[in-house]
């Protein structure tokens, strides 16, 4: 028992070492944080439509589909880097495309639909940036994915780039 | 001599180095109660884009948002309480800078406490070994 004492805290540290190891060398990034609405129903809103100042978009353009609900703003560079995937996305006839605008110029954000393609079926806005706190966004562009019965089943934060646009086709496919 | 001149400099510089704020003097409640109570929730909320600062010591676009959401919760008179689970339902537990002792963090609470006791355990030992 005592030649076996001071074997403990070596295998103790051994042990605490190869996890920190593990956590460090594993592909994860640890400023991402997962979203509070994972598995959870998606936050409700009402707003404008960018481009039909009549037009209310809430919840219910939302529903009994599935939803890739994008915050973009024209004065993000990511979000035009992203804009080719989200294009793409917008190909597939199964999910339907929200873009919530963000903290943008009504006319620069217009125009920057124009000039880039308009993928989204709606463009709601976010002059404030209220829903996107409602949504718990922290950083433009944001991307969320909600299935049929209204749950959040994916948030990334960041552009989209071609291995979370895979990401993406492969959560649609299986939300099916 | 020269030594002695660039000391004196970096205790001036050192005296001058306040803590710097990002409170904007247009936030400022008037009410001092109400102040107090605002900075308090700033200091113990992080914030989100930056992550190491609280939104006290932010400057993000986004920081100043959820300055102003809370003083206007604080305004309509909610509780403490109140407003740290309307940003967590929204951010999670990890918007506190001060996490909850709950299921997901009882490791990060528990284990600095069972890493000293089995310092103490081993040093114990080893102590007995030697004697």
């Amino acid at each position: 028992m005592r030649n076996k004492i001071p074997k403990l805290p070596l295998i103790f540290f051994l042990i605490v070492l190869s996890v920190f190891l593990y956590l460090l060398l594993i592909e994860r990034n640890p400023s991402d944080v997962p979203s509070a609405f994972l598995n959870k129903n998606f936050p409700k809103f009402e707003t404008k439509s960018l481009f039909d100042k009549e037009k209310v978009i809430s919840q219910n353009n939302l529903k009994d589909r599935i939803v890739l609900v994008n915050f973009f703003a024209s004065w993000c560079k990511p979000c035009r880097d992203e804009h080719i995937y989200i294009k793409k996305i917008s190909d597939n006839e199964k999910i339907k495309l929200i873009g919530i605008n963000y903290k943008d110029n009504k006319s620069k954000a217009q125009k920057w639909l124009k000039k880039y393609e308009n993928p989204y079926s709606e463009v709601a806005i976010d002059k404030n940036g209220k829903i996107a706190i409602d949504w718990g966004v922290y950083g433009i562009p944001e991307t969320f994915i909600i299935n049929s019965k209204g749950i959040v089943k994916f948030r990334h934060v960041g552009p989209i780039n071609e291995d979370i646009y895979k990401k993406i086709i492969f959560i649609i496919k299986s939300s099916e | 001599m020269k030594n002695n001149h660039i000391l004196i400099l970096i205790l001036i510089f050192q005296v001058l180095c306040f803590n710097s704020y990002a409170v904007e003097p247009d936030e400022i409640f008037k009410n001092s109660a109400q102040e107090t109570k605002a900075r308090i929730i700033f200091k113990n909320i992080r914030c989100m884009v930056c992550q190491n600062q609280s939104i006290d010591d932010s400057s993000a676009p986004l920081a100043k948002d959820l300055r102003v959401i809370i003083r206007n919760k604080i305004k309509n008179g909610e509780s403490e309480k109140e407003i740290y689970k309307f940003l967590t339902t929204r951010y999670g537990d990890y918007i506190l800078l001060k996490p909850p002792f709950n299921k997901n963090t009882f490791a990060l609470w528990l284990l600095p406490f069972i890493f000293f006791i089995f310092g103490l355990f081993f040093i114990f030992h080893h102590n007995k070994k030697f004697k």
